[in-house]
């Protein structure tokens, strides 16, 4: 029993796409004030949903930005953070997958997602992964308005 | 998250109409479903093995004897099944949520429009059939076809994954479009 935090739910050849997980959480993002919409494609059985930040939580030097949320039904993850600008952008992952170079559980830190990223031990209910991913954004966005 | 550069933070002029950040739900609560049957559901969607009633009730943030009705509505529906009877505990029972997709496809797609998401899904899925090399996913294993191919373990992983979701997505449509000729001969008959 697990929410998929550890290498118990290593699968040797990965698992699918959890539509059903994805589907539960486009549910509650989609009447959430911090997205201006929430796409999922293919139509019927998304492969990732594309959350778009409504832009009132920006200036006007950043064009837009957007959570992208992958969920598999081994526990498997990932979730990545992406601003853009004029000239530039800023990538953000938090993910949870086999890997040469880190733990199972890591993080590719902004500005640019580096690999090898970081380890890291994100929580093992996929909520609270997903809330702490909001949280270090809501953050990030506060930033942008402090002098 | 590091900080924004100072260059792309917001301007004087700006800051005047700067955002509401008290006025959006917390985080935690965004996440979150409002009801109680969201809880259990989240618990259960997360269950990769067979768990207890006590242990659905941690994930929940529920007491064990809600979980244990929760759990028994969710057999009668299909939602789990039990694994074991002593102690009980319930795994997923995916095969009754795909089941529900089946429904869904049928009821928002026409067979044309199910018919062309099928021939898609078949190339993609066929596409990476030829890239691995092999019969199914799952007689692939990750890392020894990373070392034997030369490359990174999550680019196989990825790949692997898309296959694996290519061929759900194709077991999905097919489903659906039986059904949906399934249901042409009932009409036919029933003439």
């Amino acid at each position: 029993m697990s929410g998929g935090a550890g290498d118990e739910s290593d699968s040797p050849s990965g698992a699918p796409v959890d539509f059903d997980r994805l589907d539960a959480i486009r549910e509650r993002f989609a009447t959430d004030d911090r997205f201006s919409r929430v796409d999922g494609e293919p139509a019927g059985a998304p492969d990732r949903l594309v959350c778009v930040y409504n832009d009132r939580f920006y200036p006007g030097r950043v064009r837009a930005a957007r959570l992208e949320v992958v969920w598999y039904e081994n526990g498997d993850f990932s979730i990545h953070y992406h601003e853009e600008y004029e000239a530039g952008a800023f990538d953000h992952r938090w993910d949870r997958h086999p890997s040469d170079h880190n733990a199972r559980d890591h993080v590719h830190p902004g500005p640019d997602a580096p690999t090898p990223g970081d380890d890291a031990s994100h929580p093992p209910d996929w909520r609270d992964v997903l809330s702490g991913a909001l949280s270090e954004v809501e953050a990030r966005q506060r930033a942008f308005w402090e002098e | 998250m590091d900080d924004p550069r100072d260059e792309l933070k917001a301007g004087d002029a700006e800051r005047a109409d700067a955002p509401d950040f008290e006025a959006l739900a917390p985080p935690e609560e965004a996440v979150h479903g409002d009801r109680t049957r969201d809880d259990f559901l989240d618990a259960v969607l997360a269950l990769d093995s067979p768990a207890t009633a006590g242990e659905v009730a941690d994930l929940a943030g529920h007491g064990v004897d809600a979980a244990r009705e929760y759990l028994s509505w969710f057999e009668r529906m299909g939602v789990v099944t039990k694994a074991t009877n002593s102690p009980a505990t319930y795994e997923r029972n995916q095969e009754y949520l795909n089941w529900r997709r089946v429904q869904r496809l049928r009821r928002e797609y026409t067979t044309e429009e199910l018919i062309g998401l099928l021939e898609e899904e078949s190339e993609r899925a066929t596409a990476l059939r030829r890239e691995f090399d092999a019969d199914d996913p799952t007689d692939v294993a990750i890392a020894a076809r990373a070392e034997a191919t030369d490359r990174s373990i999550e680019a196989v992983w990825e790949r692997l994954a898309a296959w694996q979701t290519a061929l759900r997505r194709v077991a999905l449509l097919e489903r659906a479009l039986a059904a949906e000729s399934g249901d042409a001969a009932d009409r036919r008959s029933a003439v």
